[in-house]
């Protein structure tokens, strides 16, 4: 049985603009989920309505099988963990991990003992006695996921947590959240707008546009074979290169399509190459550690490519090749945006590549 | 620290002596004989705090106005609380409507409702008590919307990380919300128990007994100790004011560092 099944979830507040159109998913237990998508997409609105904190009036919400559309948030065995943590600033950190069993009337001796397990597993033991204000932000966020993990709770909701942490201390704690949900195998549902934390970090990710579910799939599938060119543009950093090809089938008939491909599908050549490949002269450099990204202008547009460090890297007003290996290249729809199974051929230079339609 | 300008140290300790000076005047009055105040001499004496406490019965009405004014406060505050948080965290049909009948209450002059209280405390048989004195000043439109606006200034995840936490409504009332506003809460606490302490008018209008007289209607008795003769007894007029003033003293110089912070509160994100 699924932990957490939503049908045709459908979401619009009063007075305003519908936020979610029919959002369809089914989650299984001990599933590390992520719901990436750009802000107003509706991924939070669609978290609130898991936990119970906006009522979900239309489509159907399973929990462990059982309907729980109008479940209060404290009978649907989730615990939350907020974007700004939500502490108690009256509390200490004991009393904060402590709070959920004492409303649940566990005896005192008994929630003492597990919120100061809990505090155990996080490294808290030493602020135990601090009130949030006088903990950093790592530790605020630590204190927030005890809150939840001392209710032991089967699903955990996580709404950015990482998003008010530096960059060093995000990524420490993506791993932390990982190595956490090894050990509770709970599942846990992950809002998020930072696609390296999408990807990274699920089993499966969820990418949501303008209230629209867009692909529902593990990270090498959302990567790989994007089902549109929304998907394949918002994951992957730098975004995927898009140039505007012709698309001719069997019989001679022509229509538009998008050509996608990755920055790391492209090599860079200083001289014309045989096959594929795009004329672009260099207008940006920029060093992100172990790879530059390169920034070329070109007939089809900006497009960037990755050059390892040690390559050699050109200079800006260069002018260079750009080729690419034809099968890592993926085929949209130039209206609908869809995903097509185009083969790309090599026998053209791009821009305006010619892709035969075999099917 | 910015360093203070010492031109503006003696302006403020200049204005304070000023607003002290009728105070310290009557505490120093309080404590003369009558005789020698009125010949111009000194002659100190406890006298004045004796008769007033003992012959005119200032204990009674001290204890009078404790009840009425703490009750008052403690009631007005729940009540306030209680529509605050409603006000500040639920939308319901008409509620909009109801917050803005209850900041209208601001408008109304309280002498205005002076006769309708009076004539609906008559028919409820309630002149002449305890709680004719309190219960039209529980519903404090003042307080529900200060509190109402401090109550939504507190991030509303708060709430909701109770609500996931298995909180009822009420208990994230209790446990978060009112512990959070404190500092509101104790300001405003005071604000009303001043203003009930020195009200004259309705307990003048809604009691009769002597018994039920609070300090403000015994204070102004003294002045009609001896009808017929022009001299007011000044020095214990006087230490029966101090009698007044010292419990409010006391109450404020507890809760000022709170006072001082609440009323501040909005003024600056």
């Amino acid at each position: 049985m699924s932990a957490i099944t939503l049908k045709d979830i459908r979401k619009s507040y009063a007075g305003g603009p519908q936020i979610l159109h029919g959002v369809s998913m089914d989650i299984q237990h001990g599933e590390f989920i992520v719901i990436v998508g750009p802000s107003g997409c509706g991924k939070s609105t669609l978290l609130r309505l898991l936990a119970g904190l906006d009522p979900c009036e239309q489509g159907e919400l399973l929990i462990d099988g059982k309907r729980a559309n109008d479940l209060p948030p404290q009978d649907r065995d989730i615990g939350m963990i907020f974007q700004n943590y939500a502490l108690y600033p009256h509390m200490t950190v004991l009393e904060n991990i402590a709070f959920g069993l004492e409303l649940r009337k566990v005896p005192k001796v008994e929630r003492l003992k597990r919120a100061r397990s809990v505090a155990e597993t996080l490294q808290l033991t030493s602020y135990l006695d601090r009130k949030p204000g006088a903990l950093s932000g790592g530790q605020r966020q630590r204190v927030a996921m005890g809150r939840a993990m001392a209710r032991d709770c089967s699903t955990f909701l996580m709404d950015e947590p990482l998003s008010n942490l530096d960059n060093a201390l995000r990524v420490a704690m993506r791993t932390e959240i990982k190595d956490l949900h090894r050990q509770l195998g709970a599942t846990i549902i992950y809002v998020t707008h930072d696609q390296t934390e999408a990807l990274s970090l699920a089993d499966r990710v969820a990418v949501m546009k303008d209230g629209h579910l867009q692909q529902f799939d593990t990270p090498d599938m959302i990567y790989d074979q994007p089902v549109n060119r929304f998907v394949a543009g918002f994951l992957g950093s730098p975004a995927m290169n898009f140039v505007p090809a012709d698309c001719i089938d069997d019989w001679g008939g022509e229509r538009d399509i998008d050509v996608g491909f990755r920055p790391e599908a492209l090599s860079l050549n200083r001289s014309p190459v045989r096959g594929p490949s795009i004329t672009a002269r260099v207008v940006l450099t920029e060093m992100t550690g172990a790879t530059f990204i390169v920034h070329c202008e070109s007939e089809a547009g900006r497009l960037s490519a990755v050059v390892t460090r040690g390559e050699e890297l050109p200079h800006e007003g260069d002018t260079i090749w750009l080729s690419l290996d034809p099968s890592q290249a993926l085929c949209f729809d130039a209206i609908s945006g869809v995903r097509l199974d185009l083969p790309v051929m090599h026998h053209s230079q791009m821009p305006k590549t010619h892709v035969k339609e075999t099917a | 620290m910015k360093p203070e300008n010492p031109f503006l140290a003696v302006l403020a300790l200049a204005a304070g002596l000023l607003f002290l000076s009728p105070v310290l005047y009557s505490i120093w009055m309080s404590f003369q004989t009558a005789d020698a105040y009125y010949t111009g001499n000194i002659e100190f004496t406890f006298r004045n705090y004796e008769m007033a406490i003992g012959q005119y019965n200032f204990a009674r009405y001290l204890v009078n106005s404790v009840i009425v004014s703490g009750l008052v406060t403690l009631i007005g505050l729940a009540v306030a609380t209680c529509a605050a948080f409603a006000f500040a965290r639920y939308t319901f049909a008409g509620s909009n409507l109801l917050f803005g009948a209850v900041v209208a209450t601001l408008m109304i002059p309280s002498h205005i409702t002076l006769i309708p209280n009076y004539l609906t405390l008559a028919k409820a048989g309630l002149l002449d008590t305890y709680a004719g004195l309190v219960l039209p000043a529980v519903s404090n439109g003042f307080a529900a919307f200060f509190l109402r606006q401090y109550i939504r200034g507190i991030p509303r995840a708060l709430d909701e990380a109770a609500y996931m936490d298995g909180a009822s409504p009420l208990k994230v009332l209790w446990r978060v919300i009112i512990p959070l506003s404190k500092p509101a809460i104790l300001s405003m606490g005071l604000y009303i128990f001043i203003s009930e302490w020195n009200n004259y008018i309705w307990p003048l209008v809604a009691i009769g007994r002597e018994d039920l007289y609070t300090l403000q209607i015994g204070l102004a008795r003294l002045y009609r100790v001896n009808p017929g003769e022009d001299i007011i007894d000044w020095p214990l007029v006087m230490a029966a004011s101090t009698i007044t003033i010292l419990p409010v003293l006391v109450g404020f110089i507890l809760v000022e560092r709170h006072l001082i912070r609440g009323m501040m509160m909005g003024a600056v994100k």
